[in-house]
């Protein structure tokens, strides 16, 4: 298990200095950098002064000698500094001499994202699941159907128009949710109950949508597993045996219908950290999309190539971490998997 | 991402337009469920529109689209940062309403007789929020920050012609030119300046003052929750006097449709918007148009249509006017601005005393441009209804940017009318890097629907003059007028605003005549400010709605009561 795991570890070394490599390179394809934003195009600042700027971050020289400084600051973990933000650091939290804290940007971004994902999944997965299990069990009858439309509305639906048609009815018409941002302005006055409250308010719309509308493809990769375990000997077997209906169900059929779930859900640990850029925005919330994406249009290369590099080493590990728990949850693969 | 403003437009009629396009039985069941609940309580009170006498006290909360990077602006670049670096810092001189410069932290300034070297004064008694005195030394160090070899500040050039600075003693400011240079006392009116106990022997690029910044000026930075909201104080020191509001915050919201949610349920004050939201959302809501003061200001810039003049056929005069006349300016204003914009004839805001009066916008005239050119040569001999010469088609091709809606349509509306002289354009918007580094810089277009965002200063040096060219520079048509280079030169060292104006006014009607470019429209910058602010200029005076924010107030029966700042 140990040498496996080790092995799996190693591999994903080289495998990110690829995935580096392949995109640090497209990232320099697209043309432009710092200096051909459209606040650089100001009659009033000369070309010299864009030059020198292009100097300081060396993007004056070939690609593969920015991406060899690149990686040469990564083999020591240091994601550099950000061209566009008063070179704030791209990932930790740095202190200057005189003691002045600066946060990374991921670092500020990343908190709140991870917890709107994590929540988002969470509720997703509770209402998915129930709701799955009820479209097997009562297939090509009215609640199947109800299910089926809901999740296909739920799929179709513009997330942000929705969101805004909710904001307008909880934000405007009953204002009983703030609309936008993520801490009131007297959030520092608040006590801890109210600094919960807070957050909890202002994060209730930003959650709850992305999760409703998200609900589709979830609970028809639930419906269709169950669908199939219930057609299996052994559920036949446990019905013969004359255990209840619910026992068959909970106990019998759905832990192996839910085996699936792992390798879904593993796969969406590097999502985690990606936020979505149209929620962020429309909800006024810094996260992780805006960020991103916000680099990618100031040509913000340390903080593209910070956040990619994460997101990388997550979805790599993410897979790992979705192969363990199937072989954990699974015995028949982990004999399969784990030769002695 | 900014939604487009068609989408979002039309939620402020509800669902209803939409259900309405889409019978669908769920948006039905939408539409009721919004639609039954009753109208919001936007009952404006009115005292709302009681004038109360000028108070101190307050809150004003405003929204605006990005965060700033730093809080020192010569570094900064982007307007989000002066925004709010402009509540913070003071700079030498400034612009009275009427857009003449006169004193800020200097009481006067003096220019020699050979036009070579400025001296300012400082007003007496001049101090930092912290406390310690502001003096010529904090200037002369800000001038030396700004031209040091290690700032890699964007502006630094208009600095960089100072020869020599001095600072005889604490009030007095002595900066020494090589040669007469009049837009100079424009530069010292950007310039903010920096105290020198804070920021010596700091990298300006890194250092942490620039999220923590001590200034002079009105008010000071409380607190900044990046991407969310910035909280500013009144300043007790401040150089100019105490302002009325004591609080203001201003909160990051990128997406105008949520600004304008905020807006409706009354969470934010003030907030800048597009045509559409000015002209017909909120009319078209009267208990929220009744609490809402609207204004409407010329900006400093404009559109237009600039023409590749190295490329045939621009080179030709009668071609370039042709175009200039088959276009209807008025038709773009109308139907992109929604009628929220002027037509111009000189690169200068009308109304200003660098544009001359005695200029009018290029008419909408299809026959006359016919008439330009077939005498350039241009006939549909083979009658597909294109203009040729010479078995040429008389076709390009015309960029913009894309994602900027307003160019997007009018470049439409262009390749209309041009179609009705005979000429062919192809339209292409093009992601804003990729038409800089790609086909400005490397002077591969046609033309192109672009803006300029200019200064208060005459001086246009930079996009006319024929030394301008290079690539990066900002005369990418390649204009090239001798007598027009001649009066960018004498521009820049006359500092007569008499004799100037005479200069900018003939440069301007040179322009006219030679039509390098086709002005499209300037459009007015757009702002609704809650009622409960009181005391704003009314009219607007030409230097804006914000000009004189110190004086606004905020009555306390007006005030929100359940959100304290602090």
């Amino acid at each position: 298990m140990f040498r496996y795991l080790l092995k799996r570890v190693m591999w994903m070394i080289p495998m990110l200095i690829g995935i580096s490599l392949i995109s640090f390179f497209i990232m320099h394809l697209a043309p432009g950098d710092i200096t051909s934003t459209e606040a650089a195009f100001d009659p009033k600042s000369s070309e010299e002064s864009r030059q020198k700027l292009r100097e300081l971050y060396h993007l004056d020289k070939p690609v593969i000698v920015q991406y060899g400084l690149w990686l040469e600051r990564m083999a020591h973990l240091d994601f550099g500094h950000s061209f566009a933000s008063h070179q704030k650091p791209v990932f930790w939290a740095e202190t200057d001499k005189e003691g002045n804290h600066t946060n990374g940007m991921i670092q500020e971004a990343l908190p709140v994202t991870l917890l709107m994902n994590v929540l988002g999944l969470v509720i997703t997965l509770s209402l998915a699941i129930p709701l799955g299990v009820l479209a097997a069990r009562r297939s090509h009858q009215w609640q199947d159907r109800a299910i089926t439309l809901f999740n296909f509305i739920g799929f179709s639906i513009p997330g942000f128009w929705l969101s805004l048609l909710v904001m307008y009815w909880l934000g405007v018409l009953h204002p009983w949710f703030p609309i936008s941002g993520l801490h009131s302005l007297s959030y520092d006055q608040l006590d801890a109950w109210g600094k919960f409250k807070d957050l909890c308010m202002h994060l209730f719309m930003p959650v709850l949508i992305p999760a409703v509308t998200g609900l589709a493809s979830v609970t028809l990769f639930v419906k269709n597993g169950m669908l199939d375990v219930l057609g299996q000997d052994y559920v036949m077997t446990a019905r013969a045996k004359g255990l209840s209906e619910h026992l068959v169900v909970y106990r019998h059929a759905l832990r192996n219908a839910l085996l699936p779930l792992i390798t879904l859900i593993g796969l969406s640990i590097p999502g985690l950290i990606g936020g979505s850029v149209i929620a962020e925005t429309i909800f006024a919330i810094p996260g992780m999309g805006k960020l991103f994406y916000e680099a990618v249009m100031m040509r913000d290369f340390p903080v593209v190539m910070g956040i990619l590099t994460i997101g990388s080493a997550l979805t790599l590990v993410g897979n790992l971490v979705a192969d363990v728990a199937y072989a954990w949850a699974d015995p028949r693969l982990r004999k399969g998997i784990m030769p002695t | 991402m900014p939604l487009s403003s068609a989408c979002w437009s039309h939620l402020a009629d509800g669902v209803r337009c939409l259900s309405a396009r889409t019978p669908n039985t769920w948006m039905l069941l939408l539409y009721l469920l919004v639609t039954a609940c009753s109208q919001p309580p936007e009952t404006a009170s009115p005292a709302l529109h009681q004038t109360y006498p000028p108070q101190p006290g307050g809150t004003m909360i405003s929204a605006m689209p990005s965060d700033p990077s730093s809080l020192i602006s010569m570094v900064a670049g982007e307007s989000a940062s002066s925004a709010i670096s402009a509540h913070i810092f003071n700079a030498l001189l400034q612009y009275d309403q009427n857009l003449d410069l006169t004193g800020e932290l200097a009481e006067r300034w003096e220019v020699s007789a050979d036009k070579k070297t400025i001296s300012f004064h400082l007003k007496p008694g001049l101090k930092w929020a912290d406390g310690h005195a502001l003096t010529s030394a904090d200037v002369l160090f800000t001038w030396q920050l700004v031209t040091n070899e290690t700032t890699h500040s964007p502006y630094a050039s208009d600095y960089q012609l100072v020869t020599q600075a001095e600072a005889p003693d604490a009030h007095t400011f002595i900066v020494h030119y090589a040669q007469a240079f009049s837009p100079a006392l424009n530069s010292w009116a950007g310039l903010q300046i920096l105290p020198k106990h804070l920021l010596q022997g700091q990298d300006v690029h890194t250092t942490a003052f620039a999220q923590k910044p001590v200034g002079s000026h009105y008010y000071q930075l409380k607190e900044w929750r990046h991407g969310e909201y910035l909280k500013l104080v009144k300043n007790p020191h401040a150089a100019l006097g105490e302002p009325n509001i004591d609080w203001l915050i201003e909160r990051i919201i990128p997406d105008p449709a949520a600004q304008f949610l905020e807006l409706m349920a009354d969470n934010i004050d003030s907030m800048n918007m597009d045509p559409i939201t000015y002209a017909r959302i909120i009319p078209s809501r009267p208990a929220l148009q009744a609490r809402l003061n609207q204004y409407k200001e010329l900006g400093n810039s404009y559109t237009y249509l600039g023409f590749n003049l190295k490329h045939k056929p621009f080179d030709d005069m009668r071609v370039r006017k042709a175009i200039n006349l088959a276009i209807d300016k008025q038709e773009i204003i109308d139907g992109v601005y929604l009628g929220l914009g002027v037509p111009i004839a000189s690169p200068y805001k009308p109304g200003t005393r660098w544009s001359n009066p005695a200029l009018t916008p290029y008419p909408y005239d299809p026959q006359q441009a016919k008439a330009l050119l077939a005498e350039a040569g241009y006939r549909d001999t083979d009658g597909d209804g294109y203009v040729d010469r010479n078995g040429q088609k008389l076709s390009f091709e015309v960029l913009t940017n894309h994602g900027n809606k307003e160019r997007e349509k009018t470049v439409v509306i262009i390749q209309r009318r041009l179609k009705e002289v005979g000429i062919d354009i192809r339209v292409r918007s093009i992601e804003w890097a990729s038409l800089i580094t790609r086909f400005i810089k490397t002077g591969d277009f046609d033309a192109v629907v672009m803006g300029w965002g200019l200064g208060l200063d005459p001086d246009q040096y930079n996009i006319w003059h024929s030394s301008q060219q290079k690539p990066g520079q900002f005369n990418f048509i390649g204009y090239h007028n001798a007598e027009v280079d001649r009066l960018l030169e004498q521009g820049r060292v006359e500092f007569d605003q008499e004799k100037r104006m005479h200069l900018y006014h003939a440069l301007a009607e040179k322009l006219y005549n030679d039509s390098p470019i086709v002005y499209l429209s300037a459009g007015y910058g757009l702002t609704a400010i809650h009622k409960r602010i009181q005391g704003i200029m009314q009219p607007v005076p030409p230097a804006g709605v914000g000009y004189d924010s110190q004086k606004w107030y905020i009555p306390s029966p007006l005030r929100r009561t359940e959100m304290q700042a602090n």
